[in-house]
């Protein structure tokens, strides 16, 4: 469920990235295209790593000894 | 995949359309139009003259010129530098100087500094040696007066003499001998007296023994101080010695000895009076040559700073015509002697400024003819040219660090600028520190302007020149900070409460069977009851581990369909069938089985054994998983795996016997998949005007990519 939500979240925020990317920087058609590119790629790359230290907890095999004495 | 024909084509991906020019030029307008164009930076000339040896090309004599006046250049560094004149560099404000009267100018300036150079070296020997005289005279008149009288040593006026046992010994034995040292005119006995090496003293003493037979006597004291020896300059320990011998035959062997000995012998006068008389009249000779040698040293620097404010400059300007001149060489003469032809390659988008500056340089040296500028038909590949912006040039480096793209080949630079970051951010992972990278970031380009045009140092030059580089790999790095939980190694609660609490109240266990988890998981990044924790190590690795399996299958994923889309845009059905299907089918089965593997046992959280199931895939395809059963289907899927790759594996081989089609063009390295699958080795890079040898990936060696404004490199 929260992993949905967090994915969704990371989909809108690429969204709102390329849009502002598309406003703000509007260098001709293939120069868009590239920064589309590039907001594309670091999006799928910043959700890679969460979607992958979320999993990984979902359901662990081993859980935190506290360590000292 | 229509859609993405219709597309239009993105910026950096492929390389500039380039096109196949001549130019020929009237010889006059020649040299200004390759400066032009070097300044430019946009054509790059074909060497026509490959086959000749340096010294048989056409501008032989220009280059050594200009190799001479770079030599004179460096020489003027060096004084400057062993002189230690600080020189600022003035801004333009000196008009511009022309060729000849640069040439002129360094020559004078040589003479000058060489031959104040060489009456210093004198001056100072003079003065060295003066030293030492009066270092001779001061002791060595001491050992003569104590011998005069020795009941009267305050008749003894000089300074610094050393009055010690063995003059007295030495004394005594004379006066017991019968030597009356006060009328040694009458005596015969005579001295000489001089100043030797310290280490050389001794050896000395004992050949002069020898020497006379013993008929001598030898009195030395040490100078005190270092002395600068004349000859080699350097500070050395001396002793002063005197020399007391009867005799003619003695007297010149002993001088012999001196001389081989390397001793310098100083004539000291007898009487007392006489002494001081010459003591005086050498300090004012010392006093004297010290002024002069002081003027001498201030003329050399003022001589050297108005050199040094200008060398930065000059040494440019030189390197440009040297630059000039070997361009010029690669240029061939036609057959009426009066024209240079030039081959080269230049981006179609820069045509029109090409031509513009052509233009220029025909009205600036009056030349009748203008220079005519023409495509032709290519015979070879064309070389890669980017049009790298600020930004991207620094990405574009990294990626051509590992090969250099084929002309119209994919561009993984692309895709680098933000994978490469990331990646580092992933191995970097604190925010803290990203924080500080960040500022240090900010700091190089909000003062971009300002150190463009300064002279950095090597390291300071590397980071500066990746300052963007640097800024996106700080904000990924805050990025994976916030998901690895660390703040300069700290963990924080931001994202809410922790997952983990004690089984109990008391937390009685809490260091032995540890905290269980009670909640969802954190909703983003790391626990922060994990740091600290004794079990830490075994998750992070773990965690860690899958993750680098994860984003490698993804990105050696990313290469392979890149290549897919090169083969389509090359038309090249055969590498799509052959190469790009493959590939996907043997990286997916193996490593994308993996990735699958890992996936879903982090989702259902079972026990099972990943390495065991991937090796016993291949060892025992058929057997039975047991508690390493994942999913339903798993060994079914495991041995369709299987018997898919090794049919893969023999299609393509077999393809590539039937075919002798090479995976690899012979000539070329794909980039594409070298930059995201597999390393490939440096590929050697220049800057200037050289062209790369045959069998190498042709790269756009533009020009003097330098920022002649302000005679920096950018």
């Amino acid at each position: 469920m929260g992993f949905l939500v967090t994915t969704l979240i990371f989909l809108l925020s690429g969204g709102v990235a390329s849009l502002l990317s598309l406003l703000c920087c509007n260098r001709g058609p293939s120069t868009n295209l590239f920064h589309l590119t590039l907001v594309i790629t670091a999006t799928v790359c910043c959700w890679m790593m969460w979607a992958i230290v979320y999993l990984a907890q979902l359901k662990p095999l081993i859980n935190p000894i506290l360590s000292g004495e | 995949m229509g859609v993405f024909d219709r597309l239009p084509p993105v910026d950096h991906l492929r390389s500039e359309k380039m096109c196949f020019v001549q130019l020929i030029m009237p010889a006059e307008s020649a040299r200004l139009a390759v400066t032009y164009l070097g300044e430019l930076g946009l054509l790059q000339f074909k060497d026509l003259n490959e086959d000749k040896s340096p010294f048989q090309r056409i501008f032989v004599n220009q280059v050594k010129r200009c190799t001479e006046m770079s030599r004179k250049l460096r020489f003027f560094s060096d004084q400057i530098n062993k002189a230690g004149v600080n020189s600022s560099v003035r801004p333009v404000l000196q008009p511009d100087i022309d060729w000849e009267e640069l040439e002129a100018k360094l020559g004078e300036h040589e003479h000058d500094l060489l031959e104040m150079n060489t009456n210093s070296e004198k001056l100072l020997q003079t003065y060295n040696e003066l030293l030492e005289f009066k270092l001779v005279l001061s002791k060595a008149g001491g050992i003569l007066a104590s011998s005069h009288d020795p009941v009267a040593p305050a008749d003894r006026e000089l300074d610094e003499h050393i009055y010690n046992k063995e003059v007295d010994d030495g004394i005594a034995y004379l006066l017991e001998e019968g030597v009356h040292l006060g009328a040694t005119k009458n005596s015969g006995v005579k001295f000489v007296s001089g100043i030797i090496l310290k280490s050389k003293a001794l050896a000395f003493e004992r050949m002069l023994f020898r020497a006379t037979r013993g008929n001598m006597f030898f009195n030395h004291a040490p100078a005190g101080e270092p002395v600068t020896d004349p000859i080699s300059g350097e500070e050395v320990e001396k002793t002063v010695f005197v020399v007391f011998f009867s005799g003619d035959q003695a007297k010149s062997k002993i001088l012999k000895i001196c001389d081989s000995f390397g001793a310098t012998c100083y004539p000291v006068p007898e009487e007392m009076v006489k002494q001081r008389h010459i003591f005086h009249e050498v300090s004012l000779r010392l006093s004297d040559l010290e002024v002069t040698l002081n003027a001498g040293i201030q003329h050399r620097n003022k001589a050297l700073e108005s050199v040094g404010s200008q060398l930065w400059r000059w040494t440019i300007m030189v390197k440009k015509e040297k630059a000039v001149y070997d361009t010029l060489n690669m240029l061939n003469f036609d057959v009426t002697k009066k024209c240079l032809v030039g081959e080269g390659w230049c981006p179609i988008f820069a045509i029109s400024q090409i031509k513009d500056v052509l233009q220029c340089a025909t009205l600036r040296s009056n030349s009748q003819a203008g220079i005519i500028f023409h495509e032709m038909d290519p015979i070879d590949s064309p070389p890669t040219y980017f049009r790298t912006d600020k930004f991207t040039n620094a990405f574009q480096e990294i990626v051509d660090a590992y090969g250099i793209a084929r002309y119209e080949e994919v561009n993984p630079a692309v895709y680098s600028v933000i994978t490469f970051p990331f990646l580092f951010a992933v191995m970097f992972g604190d925010w803290g520190h990203g924080i500080c990278l960040l500022l240090g970031a900010f700091v190089l380009i909000l003062r971009e302007k300002k150190l463009s045009s300064q002279k950095l140092g090597s390291f300071m030059e590397m980071a500066f020149g990746g300052r963007y580089v640097i800024l996106l790999m700080a904000l990924f790095s805050i990025y994976c900070g916030l998901i690895y939980n660390e703040f300069f190694s700290v963990p924080f609660h931001i994202f809410g409460k922790s997952a983990y609490e004690c089984r109990e109240k008391a937390c009685s266990d809490a260091h032995t069977a540890g905290l269980i988890k009670v909640r969802d998981p954190y909703p983003f990044g790391v626990d922060p009851s994990w740091r600290g924790s004794r079990s830490e190590l075994p998750f992070l690795n773990s965690l860690k581990m899958k993750m680098s399996i994860l984003m490698g299958v993804s990105q050696m994923n990313l290469g392979i369909v890149l290549s897919y889309f090169d083969a389509k845009f090359h038309g090249n059905a055969l590498d799509i069938r052959y190469q790009f299907m493959p590939q996907m089918i043997f990286l997916n089965s193996l490593f994308g089985y993996l990735s699958l593997l890992i996936l879903i046992k982090w989702c259902t959280g079972s026990q099972a054994d990943l390495y065991h199931v991937m090796i016993y895939m291949f060892l025992d395809p058929a057997g039975d998983l047991g508690e390493n059963q994942l999913f339903w289907g798993q060994k079914e899927l495991q041995v369709s795996n299987l018997l898919n790759n090794k049919n893969n594996m023999l299609h393509y081989l077999l393809c590539l016997l039937a075919n002798n089609y090479s995976p690899f063009p012979l000539s070329d390295t794909p980039v594409a998949y070298g930059h995201c699958s597999c390393s490939m080795d440096a590929l050697p890079k220049a800057f200037y005007l050289e062209e790369t040898s045959q069998g190498e990936v042709p790269r756009a060696h533009l020009s003097l990519p330098w920022d002649v404004r302000n005679g920096s490199r950018f």
